[in-house]
């Protein structure tokens, strides 16, 4: 077996890395806290009893079937999917929604839509849960009464006419909505008042951008980025892959070029990430350079000047030396420059100078009209800081007399927020419409409830010209009111909201549409099918204007001073979805930390400050002080200390006993995380989220950290691999060159078991590319939906016991500072000659002749041999009965998918439930499975199209194509457990990464 | 008294609550099984018939032939109109719907279903899908045994897991009407 590139020793943690035998101890050790603590010292104490043998039950109560009384128009017991759209953020994908028995289960995306194409990310997939929390309010309050639509409408109508007759100022604040009917209604409620204004902002700002475009441009507009345009890709700190804007449209296009069509591999692809923090997007980078937090728009200055040299045109600028190294700077300048035309830059900063020099750049590079449409602008973040100032500042004087909240939360979102809160208690009417009490709702005295997204009517038009319509899939739970219909009500003309929607349709959206038939036939064939492409408005031009653009200055070096870095979680965002325990639970697909956030810090500075993963930190600004507990992460800057938003929700004490109550489970107090909202500043160019300065102290006292990334390591020691084999990593990479060589072939492995495994039929197999996965965790949420798979909580994670099927296992290697990572989705492979098999005692694992490693749990008495034999580590015990006390919580769970009790193994099954129904679905239809007709929930979500399951047996299947690749590899093949999961190796495409 | 394993329920015969005769319906009338089970083709739930698929037809046929001639001939010895006769089970339907005996609304208008004992019943760990053994031609009486013969509905056969892995080693070898077919025996087929 020869590897044309040199292995790279890849490791999970450093630990991991630095340890002179390279393995990490299976199991964790935790202190003993009393003499119960060990299993022997409680048999000696409480002694051992047998409690008498139950009677057989021997004749059952009868059970009784209750058909309907009228006959449904859709058959129990079949799944049926609607299109919809997912509100889960602005951005919009477009959603199929699969229900039973009238309720929604499952979340997949709608492979007709132009932008998502039918993938969704974790948060859209966890955001099933939402509609079923018991603590959504469900019911109008007024004075924190429960009360009528009619009653809160009279009080708000009232307060409408009495602003209206007295010039008083009427203020609405949301966030952005895409929906074009929304927006129309807003605009028809403001009018509807002499003082009146709607006010936007995003709770994790990108104004700077809009603004910036109004200063290059003339107009403030969003673009809408085609990555799937761009070889070339640098990033300045936009996490475009995990959290920016629309990360499974950018993940999608940006894949999608990289893998140059059917699974090869572009050569020209090249992605530059210059940030502060190790950030998703930048663990997929090509080259990342590490800048201090603040600085890159110094460093794009630098780019700008470069650029403008090499077009012929030099700016009249003079710039202070960079902080990266000429050298670096000079060839990604070239590069970019070669790639005029397809290549893109991109940056998240909040600072306008910053995305100036970002157009400015993008200017020379002839990215507008390419890589970047501005005549079709993206509608995703409509924010505006500089309102929102003006709104605070109105507040202040206490010259707002009506204010209606809807959709966001200032209270948490915003800092100084106790200035807020004084400032919103002297609003006269202040109304609020929110899913629940959260922090600005407890404030408001008349809260009207939305529904949530799949229960209401509404559209979406997230990129100018492609709209589409969300439509319910459940009769609403509670009492509350579509905030369409709201608008309506409080401009004086109620309508509900498919009228409302339906009406708005007929007038500005179908005679864009060009459409042949009548209104109600092109409605039909929307609704069905969930989107349409609207025939583009031709405008004039926008050009570009470079007169007058200043470079922005290097930030003043702070010598081992420390940078804050304000970040939304690609699980947690802005922390709208706090109340998803699943989102809680999935693990950061950097860190690999659950139900918390922490304070991040490079190796250098942890061990400067005297402090390792889960002490407790001071992390103080002025006034302003947050603890969290401090992580170590290798590839940060020594000078940033990043901290996550949207954590220490209100309300979020409710996953405080979210594990199985046991003698030693270890609850938690106080909210998940700390909100690190007050470090925001907010000036006058807009919310800024890097640069604050900051002092960080250790305090005494340690939080435990519930990390998965120590877990299931599965190196296997020199001392123990098979002799005569050579070690294998078990993530592999190859290079552009080595590609055009082809693939080596596979050796097959001396055996002393026959090969004698039939498939007469199907043959179930699954190619995961490696180089596409991103790590965004989307498939790890789509697993647990779809699989019932239960919540643990931060105790039992913490004790390796995340029940998660399929785990995104993360590995860096490199040195502290400059670390290449690599994700690895590992699932159950699905072994022919399956450890887990040979030793189950009551053969509750047995193999299909389809090709599964079958778990049947029925069958399973909970040995545990065949988890400790897997050598993947994928399976996983039931150790209890999880919680599923709420009932509202367990309307979520599949039916097509038993809940496992206590004693239980499981493990992923390749969704056979979906293998199940495809192959009955083909036969009622008399026809075969065709490739493609049956995919596992993960493939379904994955927005890299990373995932391909099909059936080998069938050489024209994508998954044949793929796994007679040269590209492909098996996890630990020296084993010989001949799995039936293969791996397409990563691409390594710079061999020189320098340092930044 | 025959001797069996507890979870064998052969020659289980519940009273229901409506007397419901299938000799009568699907075997003098020949109504086809799918017709009130419909769900037995499309999904893994054959289904009992909803209410209103009953009233499909006994909207019009309120009772039986002998009791409607008695009435029309007294009727006619009376020289008054034939009054609306309805029998005492199928009045239990008009009270499921919420409707009187002449088909109008009680008061309140409570809909409730009928609540039929259920007579073929499998353990919660095991997924029976009725769908593809409909598609794949078997009849319904190979399962279920001669119900178009049965007053009140009887299990015939165990139901064990035997019992249904003896039919799909057989007829995987065998076929169904000469058609091919493949009748897994892998765990996950029922189990998963």
């Amino acid at each position: 077996m020869h590897q044309m590139t040199k292995p790279k020793r890849y490791w999970m943690t450093r630990v991991d890395r630095d340890a002179p035998a390279g393995v990490q101890p299976e199991f964790p050790t935790h202190p003993q806290a009393d003499a119960l603590a060990t299993r022997r010292a409680f048999l000696k104490t409480a002694g051992f009893s047998f409690a008498g043998l139950a009677a057989a039950d021997c004749g059952s109560a009868p059970q009784f079937a209750l058909p309907h009384t009228q006959q449904p128009e859709l058959t129990p017991g079949r799944g049926y999917s609607y299109a919809s759209t997912c509100g889960a953020c602005e951005a919009a994908c477009g959603l199929l929604v699969t229900t039973h028995d009238g309720r929604p289960t499952k979340i997949e995306g709608n492979p007709d839509h132009p932008l998502s194409g039918g993938a969704t990310c974790a948060v859209g997939q966890a955001s099933i849960l939402g509609l079923y929390d018991s603590l959504r309010l469900t019911y109008p309050t007024r004075g924190g009464v429960r009360t009528t639509w009619a009653d809160v409408d009279a009080e708000i109508l009232a307060a409408l006419g009495s602003a209206r007759q007295n010039g008083r100022a009427v203020r609405l604040l949301t966030g952005t909505t895409t929906s074009p009917t929304t927006s129309a209604l807003i605009r028809t409620l403001v009018a509807s008042v002499p003082n009146g204004r709607h006010v936007v902002y995003d709770p994790v700002s990108s104004s700077a951008i809009p603004d910036a475009y109004l200063v290059t441009h003339g107009l403030r507009l969003l673009p809408h980025y085609r990555f799937g345009d761009a070889d070339v890709v640098v990033s300045f700190e936009a996490d475009f892959l995990g959290t920016w804007i629309a990360p499974v449209e950018f993940t999608r296009g940006y894949t999608a070029r990289r893998r140059a069509g059917d699974q090869g591999v572009s050569g020209n692809a090249h992605h530059v990430q210059v940030e502060s923090r190790l950030s998703l997007t930048g663990s997929k980078a090509d080259r990342r350079i590490r800048v201090a937090p603040g600085d890159v728009g110094h460093i794009a200055s630098h780019v700008a000047l470069r650029l403008s040299m090499l077009a012929g045109a030099p700016l009249p600028w003079t710039l202070e030396e960079a902080a990266v190294d000429s050298a670096v700077l000079d060839e990604l300048t070239e590069r970019l420059w070669a790639s005029r035309g397809r290549a893109l830059v991109v940056t998240s900063s909040q600072d306008v100078g910053t995305q100036v020099v970002c157009n400015l750049i993008n200017q020379l590079l002839g990215s507008y009209g390419t890589t970047i449409d501005l005549d079709r602008p993206s509608n995703q973040r409509q924010g505006n800081d500089n309102d929102l100032q003006a709104l605070r500042a109105e507040l202040a004087r206490g010259d707002v007399a009506v204010l209606i909240v809807a959709g966001v939360n200032p209270v948490y979102d915003l800092p100084d927020s106790a200035g807020l809160v004084r400032d919103l208690e002297r609003v006269e009417h202040l109304v609020s419409v929110a899913d629940r009490l959260d922090e600005t709702a407890r404030l408001a005295h008349v809260v009207c409830p939305d529904h949530h997204y799949l229960e209401t009517w509404g559209d979406a038009e997230p990129v100018a010209g492609v709209v589409s319509l969300s439509q319910p899939t459940i009769r609403p739970m509670g009492d509350t009111r579509a905030f369409i219909e709201s608008l309506t009500a409080w401009s004086g003309v109620p309508q509900s909201a498919y009228d409302a929607v339906r009406a708005n349709w007929e007038q500005s959206i179908y005679p864009r549409a060009g459409a042949a038939d009548l209104f109600s036939a092109f409605w039909n064939r929307t609704l069905e099918r969930g989107v349409v492409e609207l025939t583009p408005t031709v405008a004039a031009p926008l050009v570009f204007s470079g007169d007058g653009l200043s470079p922005v200055d290097r930030v003043a070096a702070n010598a081992g001073g420390l940078a804050l870095v304000l970040y939304p979680k690609v699980a947690m965002r802005d922390g709208r979805h706090a109340h998803n325990a699943w989102l809680h639970e999935m693990p950061d697909p950097v860190t690999k930390v659950t139900w918390d956030n922490y304070a991040s810090v490079s190796p250098a500075t942890a061990e400067r400050l005297g402090v390792s993963d889960g002490d407790v930190v001071r992390v103080v600004s002025g006034d302003l002080m947050v603890e969290l507990p401090a992580f170590v992460q290798p590839g940060q800057h020594d000078g940033a200390v990043a901290v996550a938003l949207g954590y220490g929700r209100a309300g979020t004490e409710r996953f405080n006993n979210v594990g199985p109550s046991w003698l030693q489970a270890r609850t938690r107090e106080g909210p998940v995380g700390r909100s690190a909202a007050p470090f925001v500043v907010a000036g006058d160019g807009g919310r800024r989220y890097d640069g604050r300065r900051i002092t960080v102290t250790k305090t005494e006292r340690r939080h435990r950290l519930a990390s998965t990334q120590e877990q299931h390591s599965l190196a296997v020691p020199g001392a123990v691999a098979p002799i005569g084999t050579s070690e294998h990593s078990v993530v592999q990479e190859t290079s552009v060159a080595d590609l055009g060589h082809g693939g080596h072939p596979h050796e097959p492995h001396p055996d002393l078991w026959p090969r004698d495994h039939q498939y007469p039929g199907h043959r179930w197999g699954m190619t995961i590319d490696l180089d596409s996965c991103t790590g965004c965790s989307a498939c790890v949420v789509a697993c647990q939906v779809e699989n019932n798979v239960p919540v643990v909580g931060p105790d039992e994670v913490s004790r390796h016991r995340a029940m998660h099927w399929l785990r995104i296992d993360r590995y860096y290697a490199g040195d502290d500072d400059d670390v290449t990572v690599a994700h690895q989705p590992m699932l159950c492979q699905h072994c022919e000659q399956a450890p887990c098999e040979a030793v189950c005692p009551v053969l509750a694992t047995v193999h299909s002749s389809e090709g599964l490693n079958e778990q049947v749990y029925n069958r399973c008495v909970g040995t545990r041999y065949c988890a400790n034999n897997c050598p993947y580590k994928v399976r996983r015990f039931n150790w209890f009965d999880y919680p599923r006390e709420d009932v509202a919580a367990n309307l979520v769970l599949n039916p097509n998918v038993t809940v496992r009790s206590r004693g239980v193994m499981e493990k992923c099954s390749l969704c056979v439930q979906r293998i199940e129904e495809g192959k009955i679905e083909a036969s009622r239809n008399g026809v075969a499975v065709a490739d493609g007709d049956i995919k596992t929930a993960c493939q379904q979500s994955c927005p890299a199209e990373a995932i391909v399951f099909g059936d080998l047996n069938d050489p024209q299947s994508r998954v044949s194509t793929l796994a007679a690749g040269g590209r492909t590899y098996r996890v630990l093949e020296e084993l010989n457990t001949r799995p039936a999961v293969q791996y397409l190796k990563i691409v390594r495409r710079d061999e020189n990464e320098s340092h930044g | 008294m025959a001797w069996r394993l507890p979870g064998d329920n052969t020659g289980y015969e519940p009273v229901q609550p409506v007397a419901y005769s299938h000799r009568l319906h699907a075997g003098d009338m020949e109504i086809p099984c799918l017709y009130c089970h419909s769900g037995a083709e499309r999904s893994r739930y054959a289904g009992i018939p909803a209410t209103s698929v009953c009233m499909n037809c006994h909207q019009l046929v309120t009772a039986g032939k002998s009791a409607v001639d008695e009435e029309v001939l007294l009727a006619e010895e009376e020289e008054r109109p034939a009054k609306r006769i309805v029998s005492p089970e199928l009045a239990k339907l008009y009270e499921s719907l919420g409707l009187d005996e002449r088909l109008a609304p009680t008061p309140g208008h409570v809909e409730k279903p009928i609540a039929w004992v259920r007579v073929h019943n499998l353990a919660d760990f095991v997924r029976f899908d009725h769908s593809p053994h409909v598609t794949a031609g078997l009849a319904c009486q190979s399962c279920h045994g001669p119900i178009e013969t049965m007053e009140r509905v009887r299990q015939e056969a165990s139901l064990s897991m035997g019992w249904c892995l003896s039919c799909h080693r057989d007829l995987s070898e065998a076929g169904i009407a000469g058609k091919a077919v493949h009748a897994s025996t892998d765990c996950t087929t029922c189990h998963y």
